[in-house]
């Protein structure tokens, strides 16, 4: 008999039954698999749950129509409630490394020292992490892409920036034998990319792990101080449908890593609101967006999604967030539903979707003493749809508008013909002594220009004192013996660059924590 | 400007209150899209051979209508009918939570519904009766509104509806896109997987293919 463990999806259970083991892990992102693949090889008896399925290389095909609904939140369409803010967020067995672009950013000292300055975190350094660092680049096989295989989309970026004299950088991926594709996204159809599915999980599941997909955990079994296990319902692998056979999973310790929408939730569910702070500080990185008609084909889908990036605006002064440039990678569903009008005008942006280049603007939330964040709530209990509210502020939409104006430049100075603004009614704009008073005078508001997210954060922030966070600086909920929260759900404030980097290595880091309360 | 509704509203809910709660928090919509009131008198289409999952006839013929005037009939493109674009909207709001099923429902009876369409923007037609322009007249009166309720459903019916449309590989060509690159088709022939007594497959992580530029 082999040691290895099993994974397992909702059609593998006939009956309801009961399993016991060290830690159960709530999750399997970049958070989950982290802290797995370091417990179970400390000896622990894991079991990881995971609300989404487990699809592999079989699977992805790079349609879009196929990918999203089984990949993504919400079918790819996860939203605020007031659907201002697109939320793209994983829902799979390997969580966002199934499906982000690769990028790997350390985590930027800067915030390190304001988490401990503002926050009270401990022990969370720079030096502390850089070994737990280290060993996930090599394991991921993380390094700069290179140069000369960047992709016309982000050649744009590069070069606009090398023009206009923007501090610019080459993007570091975690892939191996990478053919260059462009389907991050979709999930990579090589496993050249090295999502957790296909590393760290499979690791772990060699030492015994069970991995079981399709569990909706509803509530943890939490007794004073104590949570003596999870409590889940399996789903349909086909429908998504619960199917009314229930697994309660005991552990000595639970490890919740939902991210940072799902793991607030979860808590909230159980009945712990961390003395009304689960939920809160909830950032999300919102992107605004400029698309650029280019004068040669840019094929937006194709080749490496993200190389090149710009934190030329990441320090913007006082009282204004600062934002990181990068690009996205256009496909036509997508692109679609992101490009702005109806009818004719909406079609003619698509019909020259082969010439189009995008560029983001990433702006870091939760770093201004008045930025609270957006909030996490519960609907109705029974349901798996919460409620996500991200209010947008003046100092947001100022953010936006800078932003957009220096996209604008770029890719004007890297030779596009035209510049369009996401606005519900798009702002278009050829020559560059135009930007500024288009922009200006471009409406400002909720609802009236596309705000987008790939990066959810907060929402169970770690910091000293529990009156205002819900983690220690051991990710271990307060007040609680044996409850841990491990996902970006516990960064206090966003971070400025790509998080999945900082979500392993966090985890990676609390990982001694968790095994010490299980022993 | 002083928005009275349709329908008797539930107590305590001003129209600041429905403003902050957002349409899908769904007071507006409970009020403009519950009952028959909502789709009198509405066109009918020609439903799907196979059935509707989420929507009634009524609101299938709203969803269609605006369907049609999100993608033109336009060379080299493919129609909605051919594309099946709201029976696909319909098979897409199967899958989502029964919540979300009411509320995109009540959001298609309140965009049909002439009442809420007078007092909202001044027609008394439903809107699957209205000539082409007017009905992009209306969808640009919810995009522009400076109510934030009827831009979150303008958000939310565009992009159910284009993601109807654009889901479908027929339309691939239109927007000169030419699909996944054919080293995908391997997929199924690998192995997935699952642990226990089989060894883990080599492919699983490991790719041994030649780089492509």
């Amino acid at each position: 008999m082999s040691k290895a463990g099993r994974i397992l999806t909702g059609r593998d259970h006939g009956a309801s039954s009961t399993v016991h083991c060290d830690v159960v892990v709530v999750g399997s992102g970049a958070g989950g698999s982290v802290l797995a693949d370091r417990l179970t090889a400390r000896g622990l008896a894991v079991v990881m749950l995971e609300e989404g399925g487990y699809w592999t290389r079989r699977s992805f095909d790079g349609r879009e129509d196929h990918s999203y609904p089984r990949l993504y939140q919400e079918m790819g369409n996860r939203a605020t409630d007031d659907q201002s803010v697109l939320i793209l967020q994983g829902r799979n067995v390997g969580g966002g490394t199934t499906v982000n672009w690769c990028t790997s950013f350390r985590t930027p000292r800067t915030v390190l020292d304001h988490w401990r300055d503002q926050h009270g975190v401990k022990g969370l350094t720079e030096e502390a992490l850089v070994p737990h660092w280290e060993a996930i680049e090599k394991r991921l096989h993380i390094a700069e892409w290179p140069l000369d295989r960047m992709n016309a989309n982000n050649q744009v970026l590069w070069d606009g920036c090398g023009k206009l004299g923007y501090s610019r950088g080459l993007v570091r991926r975690n892939v191996n034998n990478c053919a260059n594709l462009g389907y991050c996204g979709l999930g990579c159809p090589l496993d050249a990319k090295m999502a957790m599915g296909v590393t760290l999980i499979p690791d772990a599941v060699e030492r015994g792990m069970t991995v079981q997909a399709n569990a909706s955990v509803r509530r943890l079994l939490v007794e004073n101080r104590r949570v003596r296990g999870v409590e889940a319902q399996l789903l349909d692998p086909e429908t998504d449908r619960p199917t009314g056979v229930a697994l309660t999973v005991m552990a000595k310790t639970v490890a919740v890593c939902g991210g940072a929408i799902n793991s607030p939730a979860l808590l909230l569910r159980s009945g712990l609101d961390g003395n009304g702070n689960v939920g809160k500080r909830f950032f999300l990185h919102p992107v605004v967006i400029m698309s650029a008609l280019m004068p040669e084909p840019v094929a937006p889908w194709s080749g490496a999604p993200q190389a090149a990036y710009s934190h030329h605006f990441i320090e913007r002064g006082p009282g204004k967030l600062g934002f990181l440039l990068e690009v996205p990678p256009v496909m036509p569903l997508i692109g679609a539903t992101v490009f702005p009008g109806f009818g004719e005008e909406h079609q003619q942006l698509m019909e020259e979707l082969p010439f189009t280049q995008t560029s983001i603007a990433i702006c870091r939330d939760g770093l201004l003493p008045e930025d609270t964040g957006g909030t996490v709530k519960l609907r109705d209990p029974a349901e798996r749809r919460v409620s996500i509210d991200y209010p947008l502020r003046a100092f947001h939409f100022e953010a936006f508008r800078e932003a957009c104006k220096v996209m604008a430049r770029i890719q004007l100075a890297a030779g596009a013909r035209e510049v369009r603004s996401l606005h519900s009614r798009p702002v278009r704009i050829q020559k560059a002594a135009d930007i500024d008073a288009a922009l200006d005078s471009a409406a400002w508001e909720a609802g009236r220009v596309r705000v987008a997210t790939a990066h959810q954060m907060g929402g169970c922030a770690m910091g000293a004192d529990p009156r205002t966070s819900v983690v220690d600086s051991t990710l271990r909920y307060h007040g609680m013996d044996n409850l841990f929260v491990v996902d970006g759900s516990v960064f206090p404030t966003s971070l400025g660059v790509n998080p999945q980097e900082s979500i392993f290595g966090i985890a990676r880091w609390a990982s001694q924590f968790v095994a010490a309360a299980t022993a | 400007m002083d928005v009275p509704h349709p329908q008797p509203v539930p107590a305590g809910l001003s129209r600041r209150s429905l403003v902050k709660r957002g349409l899908l928090g769904g007071a507006l919509l409970a009020a403009g899209g519950a009952g028959f009131l909502a789709f009198r008198g509405g066109a009918a289409v020609t439903l799907p051979p196979d059935g509707l999952l989420v929507f009634t006839p009524a609101q299938f013929a709203v969803l269609d209508a605006v369907a049609r005037r999100m993608v033109r009939p336009r060379p080299g493109w493919p129609t909605v009918d051919e594309v099946g674009a709201a029976r696909a909207a319909d098979r897409i709001a199967a899958r989502v939570e029964p919540s979300a099923q009411k509320e995109l429902r009540q959001l298609l009876g309140l965009f049909e519904n002439g009442l809420a369409g007078f007092v909202l923007g001044g027609r008394t037609r439903p809107f699957t009766r209205l000539q082409g322009r007017e009905q992009d007249a209306v969808l640009a009166d919810w995009r522009d509104s400076r109510l934030a309720v009827l831009r979150t459903g303008y958000a939310a019916l565009r992009t159910l509806v284009l993601a109807g449309y654009y889901q479908s590989p027929s339309v691939w060509p239109a927007v000169g896109y030419a699909g996944p690159p054919g080293i995908f088709q391997d997929g199924p022939s690998q192995p997935e997987w699952r642990g226990g007594d089989t060894p883990r497959p080599d492919g699983n992580g490991v790719w041994h293919g030649e780089a492509l530029p």
